[in-house]
């Protein structure tokens, strides 16, 4: 058993961490306040395949294994959690399904864009009356003679705002749920278009909006998989999903531990810094503690699947865990700030927001529990 | 074209751990990176490289760990790299430094035109081996280079040195030291970090392979010995210098003089007196 990075962790770390603190340090906060979403920053990671980490390197993707790639959304969420979720939904389950579902055609005509980021990816699953419970999506997929007429609203679409194409969870035979299919939508087609903006309390960098299908035509070409596969679709790039929520609140932990921690050691009460008093000190070896459980639980995932085992409870178990350490890490860190923890002026106030939501998205916690559960009982006693 | 850069793993902390006993740093007691100087000049070989097309090569001596920088070194672009790793190369003077890297460039690319370096490293500060390697090898040198243009076999670069700039003309082969402060480093591309980690790379060389004087490389061949090596006492002291703008500024120039004006490189006794 292994616990140390190996020097390709070691670099792979080090460059992404260079990159997020020089080019989305001096922006994170801004984009945050304005919820902006930063195209300049966005079109630099392009160029450096921050689009295709795990694509192929004949591709022109980087062709990075597990740990490498939570290891890089770890790092930038660890600077801009709302970059993170860009990349991460991006990569693992907009461009990973496409890779290993699409058909030749498919890739050959979808995937370079994507891996060099001129399109920015979404995946679509939400609806107002399904969620958790993915089978119940309302959106129709009917078959005509130049292909599938989509009628549907998402919502809460990561993304949504800038995609360019989106994978679009629709019925082909409603209501069965057996019939649901992914269709992949180009931003252009005629019928598809974009909502407001919605007004999040955290993540606010990414354009997380309602995506409108109106009688939008795509031809047969576009459904990934065959109609009926839908759910082991979704369900699959879910599983990789969540190891890129887990390392992106690993992120946004270590960013609180590290903010924490500091201001501990500077920050002066009844005449010397407040980390000399045994309340703090228990609550940065509880933050301490959190974290660093998290991100071995992670990288356990990571390597699992890197191994070609089945890995889904172990990624259940790291988003699970990761979501809830920080969400608890940045809760501390906010305390040990006091008053200032509670202002914008200070980073831990965005890292507290943006904590909540990585509980919530790609399947909630109880979602979680429900397949560990699941994983748990269905091994041999 | 044949450029040879040398890269050099410092401590990524900013206080760094020193052995008491020995005066030498405890590099296994922080994570390394690519020292900030010998990383500009590896850029400014990819720009070179970039324009001019050339074959980029860099070299670093030091322990295993060091291995780190020359993989991230061919992340960015550079064709190959070697490691000089061998515990008799340890504990090297910037004397026995600069005696290994001129055996160095002799086995790994003694047709170079360019040999690069940091102008000084992060950790130790000397600013001693890029010149003292230029002496070794019989190459006209510049240090502290901020600009550079070649055009055929001749290359022109600005300098600086005591808050002037200077613009010199040298003829290829030639030896550079950058600043820290020019040729800001490409982001290490995602994409380079797979290849980099492949076979036939980064390569590993003793002071055997070098054939290299036993008697003069590592703390063997080092002249310089450390004998107390100790924190510097922080010292900082404010002092409000108060009064009319146009006094303070008087109070300023009095004190400092044209120092001030080298720093916003213009001539400020003359604009006060217009």
């Amino acid at each position: 058993m292994e616990f140390n990075p190996c020097m390709k962790h070691k670099v792979v770390r080090g460059a992404a961490r260079e990159f997020a603190e020089g080019e989305l340090g001096p922006i994170a906060a801004e984009i945050d306040h304005q919820a902006r979403f930063p195209w300049e920053a966005i079109e630099k990671m392009g160029a450096l395949g921050y689009f295709g980490l795990q694509a192929p390197r004949r591709m022109g993707g980087a062709g990075l294994d597990s740990i490498s790639y939570a290891i890089t959304i770890e790092e930038i969420a660890r600077v801009s959690a709302g970059v993170a979720l860009c990349v991460t939904v991006h990569n693992s389950v907009c461009l990973y399904p496409l890779l290993n579902y699409g058909d030749k055609e498919q890739i050959a005509r979808l995937a370079e864009d994507l891996i060099t980021g001129r399109r920015i990816g979404a995946f679509c699953l939400t609806e107002a009356n399904a969620g958790s419970d993915a089978g119940a999506v309302e959106t129709t997929a009917t078959a005509v003679e130049d292909g599938y007429l989509i009628n549907g609203t998402k919502i809460f679409v990561t993304n949504g705002g800038v995609c360019g194409l989106a994978h679009i969870f629709a019925k082909t035979d409603p209501p069965d749920p057996r019939s649901a299919a992914v269709l992949m939508v180009e931003k252009e087609r005629p019928g598809f278009s974009v909502g407001e903006i919605e007004d999040l309390s955290g993540m606010r960098a990414n354009p997380v909006s309602s995506l409108f299908l109106e009688d939008c035509l795509v031809p047969r070409e576009n459904m990934l998989g065959k109609p009926g596969q839908g759910l082991k679709i979704g369900l699959a790039a879910l599983d990789v999903g969540r190891l890129g929520v887990a390392a992106q609140a690993l992120g946004i932990a270590q960013a609180a531990l590290e903010a924490g921690t500091r201001y501990a050691k500077e920050r002066q009460q009844f005449n010397k810094p407040i980390a000399s008093f045994q309340t703090i000190q228990n609550y940065l070896a509880d933050m301490a503690t959190q974290t660093d459980a998290a991100r071995l639980l992670l990288y356990r995932a990571c390597a699992q699947k890197d191994a070609g085992k089945p890995f889904a409870t172990e990624a259940s178990m790291a988003k699970l865990y990761c979501s809830a350490a920080a969400r608890e890490v940045a809760n501390l860190a906010v305390q040990i700030h006091g008053g200032c923890g509670y202002s914008r002026e200070y980073d831990v106030e965005r890292y507290y927001r943006d904590a909540k939501v990585t509980e919530i998205y790609e399947g909630t916690s109880e979602v979680q529990r429900m397949v560990i559960a699941r994983g748990v009982l269905s091994r041999p006693s | 074209m044949r450029i040879v850069v040398f890269v050099k793993q410092v401590p990524a902390v900013s206080e760094l751990p020193w052995d008491a006993k020995t005066g030498q740093l405890r590099r296994e007691a922080a994570e390394g990176m690519m020292d900030p100087a010998a990383k500009r000049a590896l850029e400014a070989a990819l720009r070179l490289k970039d324009a001019h097309g050339a074959q980029v090569i860099v070299i670093s001596m030091g322990p295993p760990s060091a291995e780190e920088t020359l993989r991230e070194a061919v992340a960015m672009g550079a064709d190959r790299g070697f490691l000089l790793c061998d515990p008799r190369l340890a504990g090297a003077d910037t004397l026995a430094t600069s005696y290994t890297l001129a055996r160095a460039v002799g086995a790994l690319s003694p047709d170079f035109d360019l040999i690069l370096l940091g102008c000084h490293s992060a950790d130790s500060e000397t600013g001693q081996v890029g010149p003292h390697l230029a002496e070794e090898l019989g190459l006209p040198a510049a240090a502290y280079v901020e600009k550079m243009a070649l055009k055929g076999r001749k290359l022109t670069v600005e300098r600086v040195s005591d808050g002037w700039l200077e613009t010199l003309e040298m003829d290829l082969p030639a030896l550079l030291t950058v600043t820290a402060r020019a040729f800001r480093p490409r982001p290490v591309p995602m994409t380079g970090l797979e290849q980099a980690f492949g076979q036939g790379e980064v390569f590993i060389l003793s002071a055997a392979d070098l054939r290299a004087d036993p008697e003069h490389v590592g703390w063997a061949g080092s002249a310089g010995r450390i004998i107390k090596i100790y924190a510097p006492a922080a010292q900082k002291k404010g002092e409000l210098i108060q009064g009319t703008p146009k006094a303070c500024v008087r109070e300023l120039m009095a004190r400092f003089g044209d120092r001030l004006g080298g720093l916003l490189a213009k001539d400020l006794s003359g604009e006060e007196q217009a």
